[in-house]
């Protein structure tokens, strides 16, 4: 028995109510924390911190906004480079037009437009569900990629379109090494996910999920649906735009309208499948395996000989993606998260099985 | 039919003593309500009260319009014609949210929780009205953000414990039997302490040892915490049992209202109703 609930009594509602409410969770939240803050840091080289752990958390922290949006509240969005974008953008402008501004509360702001964008295309949801929604989400990311790439003014006149971030000056700290942007979307990551799980345990995220699970018993208890939507609306693309930002400024350094394209939007909707609706950690499990699974599949062939072309590559990885997305559909719409927690139950169990 | 006798004659003699001086003032009217969804009209002129701390009992054959009804006092549906008034307010109609805020409560005919979720959020879903967090407050977990919920859960345990489902706290919802939603469903509106609780067909469906449980907890509301409770229900021995006055309802016209001992012997309602089998 790894995992033992039995004999752990709970004194008091505080306990219960917990984010991590098992000692052996609790365990584990430290020791992860530990090894991703100190453990990494210690052993991994510019490649692995570049090419594989930065873009994680940035797509974790994407994930978060958009789980929030559609795995709690129901609403979804093939929006999400769109918001994306408008953070990474209005970012680039605030520092470059407003440069006595801290980078930070830069940061900060460009998250809060993001977020006015998203109440506002967050409106026909009041409306309209499901595929509607869908196409009227669809219409913002045209919106968007139509938007950077013809109105100059937002990428300064550059005459190829594509802009870079200015260096990041964080109150002071220079972050440049990989290993200080790795720490710097760390920091991000682990806020945003203290600040969504305390949302959807609390008032908020539970007016969210009522409206996701029955919209008419949610108004008949006093939930205002529009409050409830368009509070879903603003907090996810908050936190997609925060995405944004870190996407542009600290993955990319410098970027082109196309690097938020519907591409990014399909890419996000698919972590939250795989990783899990309505699931925190989920957001993380799919981000994870959406980012190594295309390089699993540059790298394992060719360790056991067989050599694949990049393009037969990215078809495998569209055909192992939207497999897996009809799988998860259809069997378990709580994707890893729920199959790491039916794992977890069973450990809990073992090796008596009653 | 079956049947649950939750009070034995003697005890319910008393009772009626009891209650002739808890029943209070009008709290809810509907005067002359109408509705219509196209060609169907599903109430006609209908007009009745509930007085405060009463347990009214709307009856009636399958379609006659009583969850019409009940959609109309909280909001959901709006009448064409007619007026509510609520607590001594006329409103030509009202809005669920309004309606939740005024302390109407209600459960639905067919299972109305929130799947997805545990019992125990389902019941705190009912509180969201009390809570006054902010934003911050709640994304930090700090001042009331934590309090609130500390308190009103300590509140959602005592209903949890009232209605018997500690043991159910944490299971979604979704995976209980159909007896146990129900009393979540009841559980989820009590937690809004509502002034008025209605309750569409809430023994539907159960048997005889639930029903009984069910019948246990309505009085038990109403006579602990004064609700005053409107319900709908088809099982005759339960509304002659615990309803203190009756209105029937027949093709959405109002056919009778009165206590069970006037319903009972009304001859249109004997023709209408009790004359047909139902359950
Ligand atoms: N949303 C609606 N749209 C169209 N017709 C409706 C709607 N709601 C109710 N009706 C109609 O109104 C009439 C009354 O329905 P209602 O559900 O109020 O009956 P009821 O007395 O609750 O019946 P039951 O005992 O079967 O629950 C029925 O003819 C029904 O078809
Ligand atoms: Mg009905």
């Amino acid at each position: 028995m790894i995992y033992r609930e039995t004999g752990q009594f709970r004194t008091s509602y505080a306990e219960d109510q917990a984010i991590f409410r098992l000692r052996e969770d609790r365990i584990g939240i430290i020791v992860i924390l530990a090894i991703a803050w100190v453990g990494i840091p210690l052993v991994a080289d510019e490649y692995l911190l570049r090419a594989i752990l930065i873009p994680f958390l940035i797509l974790s922290v994407a994930a978060i906004g958009l789980n929030l949006l559609l795995g709690y509240c129901g609403q979804i969005s093939l929006g999400t480079g769109a918001f994306m974008a408008v953070g990474a953008y209005a970012a680039y402008n605030l520092a470059l037009r407003l440069p006595e501004i801290p980078l930070l509360i830069d940061f900060l702001l460009a998250g809060l437009i993001a977020a006015g964008i998203g109440i506002v295309f967050g409106l026909p949801s009041l409306r309209i569900k499901g595929l509607y929604l869908a196409v009227a989400t669809l219409a913002l990311q045209f919106f968007a990629d139509w938007a950077f790439l013809r109105v100059h003014w937002f990428t300064n006149y550059t005459p190829s379109g594509s802009v870079t971030a200015p260096p990041l000056d964080i109150f002071g700290w220079l972050v440049d090494t990989p290993l200080e942007k790795y720490w710097l979307c760390l920091a991000f990551a682990c806020a945003t996910a203290l600040f969504a799980k305390n949302l959807v345990r609390s008032r908020i995220g539970r007016s969210w999920m009522a409206i996701r699970d029955m919209d008419i018993a949610a108004e008949i208890i006093g939930i205002r649906p529009m409050h409830a939507k368009l509070s879903a609306f603003a907090v996810s693309s908050f936190i997609a735009g925060l995405a944004g930002v870190l996407w542009a400024f600290v993955h990319l350094g410098s970027w082109e309208p196309l690097a938020f394209s519907i591409d990014m939007s399909f890419r996000l909707l698919f972590m939250v499948i795989i990783g899990g609706m309505g699931s925190i950690l989920g957001s993380f499990l799919g981000a994870a395996f959406i980012t190594i699974l295309p390089i699993f599949l540059n790298q394992v062939p060719a360790m056991v000989g067989i050599q694949l072309s990049t393009a037969m590559v990215s078809h495998l990885e569209f055909m192992i993606f939207g497999t897996l997305i009809v799988l998860f559909l259809i069997w378990e719409p709580h994707g890893l998260a729920r199959l790491w927690q039916i794992g977890k139950e069973k450990m809990r169990l073992w090796p008596f099985p009653y | 039919m079956a049947t649950a006798t939750v009070t034995p004659p003697r005890e319910a003699a008393e009772r009626s003593v009891r209650r002739a001086r808890q029943i209070g003032e009008v709290l809810l009217a509907v005067e002359n309500i109408s509705l219509r969804f196209g060609g169907v009209r599903a109430l006609s002129n209908v007009s009745f009260d509930i007085r405060r701390g009463e347990i009214r009992a709307i009856i009636g054959p399958n379609g006659a319009g009583k969850s019409s009804m009940l959609n109309v006092i909280n909001g959901f549906y709006q009448p064409q014609e007619g007026r509510i008034i609520w607590k001594g307010r006329a409103l030509s109609r009202m809005r669920p949210y309004d309606a939740a805020k005024g302390g109407i409560a209600r459960t639905f005919q067919n299972i109305a929780l929130f799947k997805g979720m545990s019992t125990l959020d389902n019941i705190m879903t009912g509180r969201i009205l009390k809570m006054r967090a902010s934003f911050f407050e709640q994304a930090l977990w700090i001042g009331r953000g934590k309090s609130e919920e500390l308190r009103e859960r300590a509140f959602v345990e005592r209903i949890l414990d009232f209605l018997e489902i500690t043991h159910i706290r944490h299971v979604p919802v979704g995976k209980l039997p159909y007896g146990l939603q129900k009393r979540v469903e009841l559980a989820r509106a009590l937690a809004m302490e509502p002034e008025l609780l209605l309750l569409d067909e809430p023994m539907a469906g159960m048997n005889l040892e639930e029903k009984e449980d069910m019948c246990r907890f309505i009085l038990d509301v109403n006579e602990e915490f004064g609700t005053t409770v409107a319900l709908i229900e088809h099982d005759m021995s339960v509304v002659m049992d615990i309803s203190d006055r009756v209105v029937v309802l027949d093709y959405g016209r109002l056919l009778a209202d009165g206590t069970p001992e006037e319903v009972r012997n009304d001859p249109a309602v004997i023709e209408a109703y009790l004359g047909v089998s139902h359950g």
